[in-house]
């Protein structure tokens, strides 16, 4: 880890972070949001184009420096909020598309209450989680990029666009998740990455229903995890065979995310 | 002899010609089918992280806007069909949400558009996506659409489709009767799709509970399944004393809503000609634990319907010492199907409560076990299963 | 040739009805349903003999089928293998002390019934062989759902199978007294957690031929009887049966092959003679996956034991053709069946010697057997391409342009050798049920693990 470190305080030193924290101080928003770019081997006029774009929309306020890598852009958006400075990621991403063909831009964007928050450790992070991104897609860089110890949920469901959207909404959150397709690999899952709660549809493949729950407490675990169900079976009989089988909490589909947050919230703590 | 074979030549140009057309369209049909697959693909791809957008900001105060750039059509249909499947997923505001994004892209007028398609299969497909966008304003015109159409299996798309968007009770109501009205007796299906909706249930099933069509009546009873709430229970006494065809229904909900019976009212439900009716009411009384009622159980052990008999014998053994001393006597003295119903779930039970945790079901299992031991013994001498003679009972 | 054109105006039904399904397959979501109280239950029947290398699997990808209510019932029928035994081990089963049999229909005697509380829905029964319609009744007597379904013990169904034909089923629940679903084979597909991952064809020459009839037989044949309500079989493999109906015309039938038909031609019988207004519905979207035999001598074997169900089948109920009591089934159905089903292959062979025959005595004709042969084989094929045209309308199973050519390929090449021996098989069958032989003849099954890892490997 030595060298990370003194390359950390290199970094430190370096004039860009400082500057974006002195241009906050000044600003008189309370909310700024950030939005770093990364191209490696992109265009050396990158800037002037974001600059173009962004001078473009009207009532828009931003400043632009060059990062530490090059092909690299910090902009910051004084008194946007973080669905604003998302829409201007994808604007940007969109654009600049447009412009040259096969660019791929990398980008992860915040957007911070209080000036405070936003630190040159902070923007450092953000500057590296670029590079821990698999996908090309935009990172949105929350509070839980920065902490460590957080409740791991495991995501059992058969359908692609419920557990998309599940695991992007706990991420949201602050949990860590992992997501699994089907009960067998389900299984396998809370015996080796231990999660303090699964939320689990009952209708699997591999194996499914009452078997399957009694299998997860009949794993070779220390903990067994909390069980959230969230299922299209309606069914009251399956309903009190669950609970009497060790079920923590059952939700029925369609399901409104806000009591979801509120049922897991109450399940881990 | 020489025309046959003219006229059998010419069969097999035509034949010839139809199997090049068949496999000309079958190619076509593939590669044109594997192509929209692919570009598909390429625009989930392409808005990836709009998608993500969209859900990351459902929460947020702000409006959803469509990406943005200028969209192809089929590219719009791949945004309108992810956006359905999460309104299909999600309850509340987001849903909400999601909905006046679908009307603000402009989705639910092209659709409504397309309801008056020359293409049947167009006005189909319009109407199956206006019901996954929730498009209230579309309602009027699909009734009308159910109204022109013969019973087929996309009448219930249709009859879907209008209760998923139906801002009206009355809406509802029209959308039931002309599901209905063919006659055919699909009041499951029915209550099944009235469930949809985005209204307040309870309320709009009260109004069909009232209403003078004993179908409305049906599908109102057989949608409250389960869940009988006090409000209803001036509407059931009244339907309890009605005609046969919604009388099972109403009687099963009725016991649901755990109801005081006068011993009159059980005697006579339990001699009802109809066996689920009887059934129900066998089921109701060990829940009730009317230890009044055990004499009635023990006759109805006889009773021709299996269910009758397996649900009598179910509540005896939940009605404490005597109930289960009842079934031991019956299983020991008695014979043909009352004995074979009594050994079932003696064995049952024991087998069930065997496994008991608190304190109070282990002394309700240690008085059951010690009258099961003087009825049958200590268990080496199990009883002994006699086959009951085949043919002895014709209804499952 | 008329057997074609009957074929052919049966196919028309299969297109006329073709698109309906599409978009009621397509516009139908079940999600609401298989979740809900109000759909019906089903009692699912699985008859085993001799299946340990395959029961397991198939156990476990039924009990993890997408319905909200409903119990499968294994019957080992007299196994001489292990089949209980891994049955017992793998799901920890006891015999129950006191099962309930309740008798409705004539079978054997049982030995016992097995079950586990932590398995609530899955029941096993042992008893001593019977054949498949015996245990079939065993565990009719058993069931306690309203509906049954039978289903072999060497077929997966797709998790959606059940909710289909249940939706079908609720959309006229008072007339519907049989479905039956689409058979499909599993040979060359992927197959992972008891569910079919990748679609693909056979590899090997017999089961593709097979895949080939049986997409013929099927989506061209099925759909359209079933339009004109004269379906006279719902397949062995996935069938679904109203309890109180199969009990009233007294179960299934013991002692011949052919059980599956039988049970329909009954079942027609009775809705008929009672004059109750019934339908027998094919769900094409109701899919099941099966093994098909893949060498010639347990293929041949299958053949003339259905060769054999379907004589016996025609003799005992002979009465029924041409009778105009019996409507669709009477004047249309049984007569097909006969005549061109039945005696089909003597047709062709006295046909053909008679041409050949007409020929040898004056050889400037012989322009006349090449037409006659052609207008036979061309006609056959047409119709094969009508299928596959409804296949890709209706499904998109299949999604490679190479499995395309490759079924045309077949379906032209079947008229060259294995059409002809399906005949030689039938009236091998023929002979047998005269002769009075009544063996199952040998049917091995591989595991489809073993299975999936060919198709991987290949």
């Amino acid at each position: 880890m030595m060298p990370n470190t003194t390359l950390q305080s290199q970094r430190e030193q370096s004039s860009v972070y400082l500057d974006i924290e002195q241009s906050v101080k000044e600003t008189t928003f309370e909310t700024s949001g950030v939005l770093f770019i990364s191209c490696a081997g992109g265009p050396s006029y990158l800037e002037t184009q974001v600059r173009g774009i962004l001078e473009s929309q009207p009532g828009l306020t931003f400043k632009i420096w060059s990062g530490e890598e090059p092909g690299s852009l910090f902009v910051l958006l004084p008194g946007q909020s973080l669905d604003a400075v998302h829409f201007q990621g994808l604007l940007l991403k969109q654009r600049l598309q447009e412009i040259v063909a096969d660019f791929d831009p990398r980008m992860t964007l915040a957007s911070f209450q209080g000036q405070e928050e936003l630190t040159q450790q902070v923007l450092i992070k953000m500057e590296d989680s670029v590079n821990h991104q698999a996908s090309g897609e935009i990172h949105i860089f929350s509070k839980d990029d920065i902490q460590t110890s957080r409740s791991r949920i495991l995501i059992v469901e058969g359908d692609a666009t419920v557990r998309e959207f599940l695991e992007i909404r706990l991420q949201m959150q602050g949990y860590e998740t992992t997501v699994a397709d089907n009960g067998l690999s389900a299984l396998e899952l809370i015996e080796s990455w231990k999660p303090d709660l699964v939320l689990t549809e009952l209708n699997l493949y591999g194996i499914d229903g009452l078997p399957y729950i009694h299998h997860i407490q009949r794993l070779d675990v220390d903990e067994v995890p909390k069980i959230v169900v969230l299922t299209e079976q309606r069914v009251e009989q399956t309903i009190s065979l669950c609970f009497q089988n060790g079920v923590d909490d059952y939700i029925t589909k369609p399901f409104s995310p806000v009591e979801l947050d509120a049922r897991i919230r109450r399940c881990i703590h | 002899m020489d025309s046959h074979l003219t006229v059998a030549i010419y069969f097999i140009y035509i034949c010839l010609g139809l199997i090049g057309a068949g496999m000309l369209l079958l190619f076509w049909f593939r590669i044109r089918a594997l192509g929209i697959a692919k570009k598909t693909q390429m625009y989930l791809q392409k808005h990836q992280n709009y998608f993500i957008f969209v859900q990351t900001h459902l929460n947020g105060a702000a409006e959803l806007q469509l990406p943005p750039g200028k969209l192809t059509k089929l590219e719009r249909r791949v945004i309108q069909q992810k956006l359905i499947e999460w309104i299909e997923q999600f309850k509340g505001d987001l849903r909400d949400k999601l909905v006046k994004l679908c009307h603000d892209a402009g989705f639910v007028r092209d659709d409504i558009k397309l309801l008056d398609s020359l293409f049947y299969g167009r006005r189909i497909s319009a109407a199956y996506r206006l019901g996954g966008m929730r498009a209230a304003e579309a309602v009027p015109r699909m009734l009308l659409m159910m109204e022109k159409q013969k019973y087929s299996p996309l009448t219930i798309v249709i009859a879907r489709a209008i209760a998923k968007s139906a801002e009206r009770g009355d809406q509802l109501k029209e959308m039931l009767h002309h599901l209905l009205r063919h006659g055919k007796p699909i009041h499951n299906m029915a209550a099944d799709i009235v469930m949809e909706t985005g209204l307040d249930a309870s309320r709009l099933l009260l109004k069909l509970l009232e209403d003078e069509n004993p179908d409305f009546v049906k599908v109102a009873l057989v949608a409250m399944w389960g869940q009988a709430v006090p409000e209803v229970v001036p509407a059931l006494d009244r339907l309890v004393g009605a005609e046969e065809d919604v009388r099972a229904e109403a009687v099963k909900l009725y016991l649901s809503s755990n109801p005081v019976l006068k011993d009159e009212t059980i005697a006579e439900l339990m001699a009802n000609p109809d066996s689920e009716i009887r059934a129900e009411v066998a089921k109701t009384l060990g829940n009730m634990h009317a230890a009044g009622s055990i004499p009635l159980l023990r006759t109805a052990l006889k009773d021709q319907n299996w269910r009758v008999r397996n649900n009598s014998a179910e509540s005896l053994a939940k009605l404490g010492d005597t109930g289960f001393e009842v079934l031991c006597q019956v299983a020991k003295h008695g014979s043909g199907i009352e004995r074979e119903t009594a050994l079932h779930h003696i064995e049952k039970t024991m087998l069930e409560e065997s496994e008991h945790q608190k304190l109070d079901q282990m002394v309700a299992y240690n008085k059951k076990k010690l009258l099961y031991e003087r009825y049958f013994g200590v268990s080496e001498s199990k009883p002994v299963r006699q086959v009951a003679a085949v043919g002895g009972d014709y209804t499952a | 040739m008329s057997v074609n054109v009957i074929y052919f105006s049966i196919m028309t039904f299969s297109f006329r009805n073709i698109l309906t399904i599409f978009r009621r397959a397509a516009y139908s979501k079940f999600n609401t349903l298989s979740g809900s109280e109000l759909v019906p239950s089903i009692s699912l029947l699985v008859p085993a003999y001799n299946e340990e290398v395959t029961v397991i699997e198939n156990v476990k990808c039924l009990l993890t089928l997408n319905y909200p209510t409903y119990e499968v019932i294994v019957i080992n029928d007299g196994s001489s293998d292990d089949t209980l035994g891994v049955l017992r081990r793998e799901f920890g089963l006891e015999p129950l002390p006191n099962p309930e049999m309740r008798n409705s229909i004539d079978c054997q005697p049982i030995n016992s019934v097995y079950y586990n509380p932590q398995y609530p829905h899955l029941y096993v029964i042992d008893k001593p062989n019977g054949g498949k319609a015996d245990s079939l009744n065993a565990g009719i007597n058993l069931s306690h759902y309203p509906l049954i379904s039978s289903i072999d013990a060497d077929s997966l169904l797709e998790k959606d199978a059940l909710i289909r034909m249940a939706r079908m089923y609720m959309e006229n629940p008072e007339e519907t007294v049989a479905i039956g679903g689409d058979v499909r084979i599993a040979n060359g597909c992927v197959i992972e957690n008891g569910a079919v991952k990748e679609i693909s064809l056979p590899r090997k020459m017999w089961p593709m031929f097979q895949a080939v009839e049986y997409l013929k037989a099927f989506l061209g044949g099925r759909i359209g009887w079933s339009s004109i309500n004269g379906l006279i079989i719902v397949s062995g493999a996935f069938g679904l049966f109203r309890k109180d109906y199969v009990i009233a015309v007294g179960g299934y039938r013991g002692g011949y092959p052919g059980e599956d038909m039988n049970i329909i031609i009954k079942l027609h019988r009775y809705m008929l003679e009672n004059k109750l207004k019934y339908r027998i519905a094919f769900c094409p979207e109701a899919v099941c996956w099966t093994q098909a035999p893949d060498s010639y001598r347990i293929l041949s074997n299958q053949r003339k034991r259905w060769g054999r169900g379907n004589l016996k089948n025609m003799i005992e109920n002979y009465d029924m053709a041409f009778n105009p009591k019996y409507k669709v089934m009477g004047m249309l159905t049984m007569p097909y069946n006969i005549i061109f089903e039945a005696l089909n292959p003597y047709f062709k062979i006295t046909g053909l010697l008679a041409l050949i025959g007409y020929t040898m005595l004056d050889m400037t004709h012989w322009q006349v057997l090449v037409v006659f042969w052609l207008i036979n084989f061309l006609s056959g094929y047409l119709l094969s391409i009508g299928a596959l045209l409804l296949e890709e309308i209706a499904f998109k199973r299949f999604s490679k342009i190479s499995d395309l050519t490759r079924m045309m390929f077949y379906s032209a090449f079947k008229f060259f050798g294995y059409a002809q021996l399906g005949g030689l098989w039938r009236i091998q069958g023929h002979i047998q049920y005269l002769r009075n032989n009544n063996s199952w003849g040998t049917m091995t099954r591989q595991s489809w693990q073993e299975k999936s890892g060919n198709a991987k490997s290949a």
